[in-house]
């Protein structure tokens, strides 16, 4: 009898967990898994039959892998420049012990909640030709005449950073928070200058964050559209930008299917990588701690 | 060690104030530069008026893709928590074979750039005939926004104390009523926070707004968007302003949600 109610219960679990889930897997069938399916299928397909051309062109015409290059480097740059600012920042907060703490990582993340659109905008009005910091290069002798930070790479970069380095920070600050400052303080007993400790024991125990981070970023950069499109246009193009020219003004939507694959692609080795990491640092942390 | 007499302190506090900087300013810059009387947008601005603030507030361009947005917002905040909410709460409750998979699926539009998934479910509406611009655009941002109430939601659910619904379970509570009057209370402002998340991410959503949404109804980011690349009118930097005012005020809310879960 006791046997039969249990399996009767246990049934009805299940069906309790399909139907909390049902909705959710039904908008993610429609409008996620099958149209991503098709856009990868769609790039496959030159004029109604099965075939490469699509890839054959990107890999023929140079442009589309000065392109890619031009993202990873964007990527990359951006990546360093997260690191060079969030390291400090997130471990600065981490320790702080004032009750300022709060509000600085409130000042901190505040930017996630202004739409890339307007951070980007304000790097805008930053930028451009005889703007302030171009006044401001010249005024500390870096360059000689107007300079325009407005559609170049480099512009992008330090724009993005920006829109970007609040994830870095949160990634981070919690990964410090977890360094128990205890094995800072033994170093520093055994005799260890602050400088050494950091690099010697706190860095070494924030290594799997720093990576992780540094993917999340990296991730995001050769993604980011809005920034690229503004602050870059067309002169400083990259792979999300090339693709919305190429489905919205160009309207070769088979094309861009193609490159939205390369793109998909490289964002997926990056996460995968991310995975990885994050579910080794789970296995890690009994060990560690 | 975080003594500023310390050479190392000094430059960790160095370093630190300087990327608070590089965080602020460019936001700083939106809300004081269109103070300017000028009728082109310069910085530091010259003079000092609210005209090109009233002048946003009056331009019916602007508030029509604002009354917009959130429209699209407010529907896709509502689907996506009844969507998130259930769906997280039975990842949190039941190991069932393939739970972790599905938990990766349930998160990963995040990772994936937003601009794929604009260019997949163009082709993909198309191709079925559903081209009305504000619901579609809505079932849109589903896909980006189901994914942050899971991933706010998750832990939440998790850490709540699984014995306390087994007891209201004991007490003869059915399923659904030990969820509403025990868990509920609990795991409440989780789940604000999670909308307000999902209403952040919808409001301020460029890319798939860009492929979607009805050309004579753009949201607002597709507005400011299309503005700032014709040039640099005051009105256009107003309008991104009163966004980084309204910015302060989520803030603010979050904030006091945040105090109210953890006490």
């Amino acid at each position: 009898m006791q046997g039969i109610g249990v399996g009767r219960a246990q049934s009805r679990v299940q069906w309790v967990v399909i139907a909390l889930l049902a909705p959710c897997l039904l908008a993610y069938l429609v409008l996620f898994v099958i149209p991503q399916v098709r856009l990868l299928g769609g790039s496959l397909i030159v004029d109604g039959s099965p075939g490469l051309a699509h890839y054959q062109r990107m890999t023929e015409d140079g442009y589309y892998a000065f392109l890619m290059g031009r993202t990873l480097l964007a990527g990359l740059g951006v990546t360093l420049i997260t690191l060079l600012f969030g390291v400090p920042l997130a471990y600065w907060l981490a320790r702080m012990q004032s009750r300022w703490a709060g509000f600085l990582v409130m000042v901190t993340t505040f930017p996630l909640l202004i739409s890339a659109v307007v951070r980007s905008f304000g790097w805008m009005v930053l930028f451009f030709r005889n703007g302030p910091v171009s006044q401001l290069l010249m005024a500390v002798g870096l360059v000689d005449g107007p300079t325009q930070l407005m559609y170049t790479l480099l512009g992008v970069t330090i724009a993005l950073a920006q829109v970007l380095l609040p994830l870095m920070v949160l990634t981070l600050y919690g990964v410090f928070r977890s360094i128990d400052p205890g094995l800072e303080s033994a170093a520093m007993t055994l005799g260890a200058r602050p400088t050494a400790t950091f690099f010697l024991v706190t860095l070494p125990l924030a290594r799997a964050g720093i990576v992780a981070g540094s993917l999340l970023v990296f991730a995001l950069t050769i993604s980011a559209f809005a920034t690229p499109s503004l602050v870059g246009g067309a002169r400083a193009n990259m792979m999300a930008t090339a693709i919305y020219e190429t489905a919205l003004e160009l309207l070769d939507w088979p094309f861009a299917s193609a490159l939205a694959t390369v793109l998909l692609c490289a964002v997926l080795a990056v996460s995968a990588a991310y995975a990885v990491l994050v579910d080794r640092g789970r296995h890690d942390r009994p060990t560690a701690s | 060690m975080n003594s500023l007499r310390t050479p190392f302190g000094a430059t960790i506090a160095l370093l630190s104030v300087t990327a608070l900087l590089y965080l602020i300013i460019p936001i700083a810059v939106v809300l004081i530069a269109p103070l300017g009387e000028t009728g082109y947008l310069s910085f530091p601005p010259k003079g000092l008026t609210l005209k090109w603030y009233q002048a946003a507030l009056a331009d019916s361009r602007y508030v029509d893709s604002f009354l917009n947005s959130l429209w699209i917002a407010g529907w896709v905040t509502v689907i996506a928590t009844l969507t998130g909410v259930p769906a997280a709460y039975a990842l949190s409750r039941h190991a069932f074979p393939g739970a972790r998979a599905l938990e990766a699926l349930f998160l990963s539009p995040l990772i994936l750039p937003t601009l794929v998934l604009a260019l997949g479910l163009a082709l993909w509406f198309n191709r079925m005939g559903f081209v009305a611009g504000t619901p579609r655009l809505i079932a849109a941002h589903l896909v980006l926004c189901v994914p942050y109430v899971i991933r706010v939601c998750l832990p939440v659910f998790r850490r709540f104390d699984r014995s306390l619904e087994e007891a209201a379970a004991n007490l003869g509570a059915r399923p659904l009523h030990a969820f509403v009057l025990v868990m509920l209370p609990v795991v409440r402002p989780g789940i604000a926070a999670a909308a307000t998340m999902a209403f952040i991410t919808s409001f301020d959503e460029l890319v798939l707004a860009l492929f979607l949404a009805d050309p004579a109804r753009p949201t607002l980011p597709v507005t400011i968007y299309s503005a700032v690349q014709l040039g640099f009118e005051p009105t256009v930097a107003a309008v991104s302003g009163l966004l980084v005012l309204l910015g302060t005020a989520l803030l603010l809310i979050l904030q006091w949600l945040n105090r109210n879960a953890s006490q």
